[in-house]
């Protein structure tokens, strides 16, 4: 099964997926093309990790269609899931096994054996800088190693479609930027990722389309210049901030030079047309309304501010 | 092959871990151990054998004794010796004959030979055998004195030629029949009862327990990965399984061997304790999967799996011989045929008791690869129904 240039590697359209009465996905749908990397942008809870496990093949979705290379994928698809190179948020590795042999082990199940297998782990062991520690037991290893063991498991059979979901939740800031240069070097080696996140920063730097996804829709879709010319040349304004933030939320999201307003932990997050010339008017009003501003950020628009714009909540609530 | 390589994965992880091994290699067989020695002791009862000063006719006594079955009787010095020897638990008991025995009784006087044992212990059988070896002694004597009484010569000639009419007789042999059948298998070795129940109850549990590496699998999210590779459900079972199968034969032969080469214990004929351990392995294996796809966490698994396995294990005659149970009630002892343990343990018995072969037991072994197959289809369904929703 191969995919001529050109073709996408990935096709889902109006797939859905209920759990009892709660609908977790609502008919999402997009393609991916061979060496394009594709993110799903949402907050927790969106739909991002239920698409992907139907796209790869663990859950059968409800209605709708998924193709990889124009084959049909669903959980019996064998053939088909052999595209596929799937990253779990969660670690999923044996940890009384050494990085070797968790590497052998999924390799094997991928059909791989022989010198064929020994090279590829060489190489892959190469790639996620674990050469050194190869033979040392997966538990004694800092959670960074264990997430890129947990990518390279992935990448293992060269797959088509790589799938990432989540992969630098809980990582240090320096193995996250080696999980992320690597993203990108495969993107740049032409192989078609579809990668998960909640961070709008690593959508920004290493996706070539975004889809938006949140309450178990995809609300747009584009490349980053796309979807930001949905905001306009508006500024995205973010006072950091105690006392009644909901509340002084509310009131600011009423002025007429504010498109939108959304609180994200301690700050609030408006998307205010010519930011600089309404900022005395907008920390009065945070004032009377309860709230203390403790510093001001002014920024041109990006991703937070097109969902904020698109749901009328920040991407971090 | 995929299940091979998910069982050995299994199987080195399993290797790896210590306290693994020891309850499922050296615990069995401790506690055969244990159970035997409580049965009837390890060895041979000893029997002290002391003597005051040494004559023909203690040591005529120490030839009967030492003919006698079922005791060895080992030469101990002076009688305080063998008291301390009888304290320590060195000797089951001890024979103690007091100086001027032979002279004595030459003499036509009477002689006390005394028997010690220890505090609390049953003397009984003991006293008969040594009462029995003295009184062959003593009627040799007393046919030697009546010779020399009525004139026949002298004692020494009226000895020896009684001696060798003794020898020349032939013995009046007793033959004890049993009615009914005996409670515990008749013929059988102090380890051989519950070397049977307790292989059975090991392969199960330890089997059983394999549901845990499943759940502990499901919940590090590796069943979920392997899924998302090219490998059926179906095939991630055979691999789960095949595992907790070797183990399960492994195990097996590791106390069925053990068990005959330490302990001597009779196992029947070889093929058909085989295919008994096979057949009941895989109903084990798959009782196991089973478990690991209906419960959802690690705990929950080693809780269910330790209580099913002792439960069962109690209910299906490891533990009490199934004939206490046919004793008992009819409905105690078709239940107990509920569990495949009771199967097992029957067949094992067929090829013990009545010294039966293949033939004899081959519907027991169909009854178990029964429940291997019905076990195994419903963990297939109910596995795709844990991973697929």
């Amino acid at each position: 099964m191969t995919v001529a240039s050109g073709e996408p590697v990935l096709e889902c359209s109006g797939i859905r997926k209920s759990f009892g009465d709660h609908a977790a996905v609502k008919g999402v749908g997009f393609s991916i093309a061979h060496g394009e990397t594709y993110g799903l942008l949402g907050p927790n809870g969106a739909g991002k990790t239920t698409t992907i496990s139907m796209i790869s093949g663990l859950l059968e979705p409800d209605a709708g269609e998924i193709r990889l290379a124009g084959e049909p994928m669903t959980p019996d698809s064998t053939h088909t899931k052999r595209l596929v190179g799937l990253v779990p948020q969660d670690l999923a590795i044996y940890p009384d096994l050494d990085a070797t042999e968790n590497l052998e082990f999924f390799g094997r199940l991928q059909g791989m054996k022989g010198a064929e297998l020994d090279r590829r782990v060489a190489e892959v062991l190469e790639i996620i800088e674990l050469t050194d520690r190869a033979g040392d037991r997966t538990e004694q290893y800092s959670g960074g190693m264990k997430r890129r063991l947990n990518i390279g498991v992935g990448l293992l059979h060269r797959p088509t479609l790589l799938i990432l979901d989540e992969p630098t939740v809980g990582v240090d800031p320096q193995s996250r930027n080696a999980i992320l240069d690597s993203v990108e070097r495969l993107g740049e080696e032409g192989m078609a990722v579809l990668y998960t996140t909640h961070y709008m920063e690593e959508a920004e730097r290493l996706c070539d389309r975004i889809g938006i996804v949140d309450q178990g829709e995809l609300i747009a879709e584009g490349t980053q210049a796309d979807l930001v010319r949905i905001v306009g040349q508006r500024d995205r304004l973010t006072l950091t901030a105690t006392g009644s933030l909901a509340a002084t939320a509310a009131a600011l999201g009423e002025l007429e030079v504010v498109d939108d307003a959304g609180v994200a932990g301690d700050e609030i997050v408006l998307i205010v047309d010519q930011a600089h010339d309404h900022l005395p008017r907008i920390l009065e009003m945070a004032a009377r309304t309860g709230s203390m501003v403790k510093s001001v950020d002014v920024d041109s628009a990006d991703l937070e501010s097109v969902f904020l714009k698109l749901t009328g909540r920040a991407l971090r609530e | 092959m995929k299940p091979v390589a998910i069982a050995r994965v299994n199987l080195v992880r399993f290797f790896r871990d210590r306290q693994a091994i020891f309850s499922v290699f050296l615990l069995p067989m401790l506690i055969v151990l244990l159970l035997g020695a409580m049965q009837g002791g390890a060895s041979t009862p000893k029997l002290g054998f002391s003597v005051a000063e040494d004559d023909a006719l203690t040591g005529e006594l120490l030839g009967i004794l030492d003919t006698v079955e079922g005791f060895e009787v080992i030469e101990v010095g002076d009688a305080d010796s063998a008291v301390r020897e009888v304290e320590r638990g060195g000797l089951r008991a001890a024979v103690i004959v007091p100086a001027g025995y032979e002279s004595t009784l030459r003499a036509g006087g009477d002689v006390e030979i005394r028997l010690m044992t220890r505090a609390g212990q049953e003397i009984q059988g003991i006293s008969e055998v040594i009462g029995a070896a003295v009184t062959q002694q003593a009627t040799l004597l007393r046919t030697a004195r009546f010779a020399q009484q009525t004139g026949a010569g002298s004692f020494d000639d009226a000895l020896a030629i009684a001696m060798m009419a003794q020898e020349a007789l032939p013995p009046v042999e007793v033959v004890a029949s049993i009615a009914g059948e005996p409670f515990v298998l008749a013929g059988l070795g102090q380890f051989d009862v519950y070397a049977q129940g307790m292989l059975v109850l090991f392969i199960f549990i330890t089997t059983l327990n394999g549901a845990v590496t499943l759940v502990r699998s499901r919940q590090l999210g590796v069943s979920r990965r392997m899924y998302s590779t090219p490998t059926p459900i179906r095939t991630m079972l055979a691999g789960e399984a095949l595992s907790r199968f070797t183990l399960a034969i492994i195990q097996g032969g590791f106390i069925f061997i053990g068990t005959w080469l330490i302990f001597g214990v009779t196992w029947g004929s070889p093929l058909g304790s085989i295919l008994t351990i096979l057949a009941f392995s895989l109903a084990a294996t798959a009782a196991a999967m089973l478990l690991g796809a209906l419960v959802s966490n690690e705990q929950q698994a080693g809780a269910i799996s330790t209580a099913l396995g002792l439960g069962l294990a109690a209910l299906g005659g490891c533990m009490f011989p199934l004939a206490v149970f046919e004793l008992l009630s009819d409905t105690v002892y078709r239940v107990a045929h509920v569990t495949p343990h009771a199967w097992a343990l029957e067949a094992f018995q067929k090829l013990v008791a009545e010294d039966g072969g293949v033939g004899d037991i081959w519907g027991f072994l169909l009854v178990l690869v029964g429940y291997a197959a019905v076990l195994g289809v419903l963990a297939v369904w109910r596995l795709r129904r844990v991973l697929v929703r």
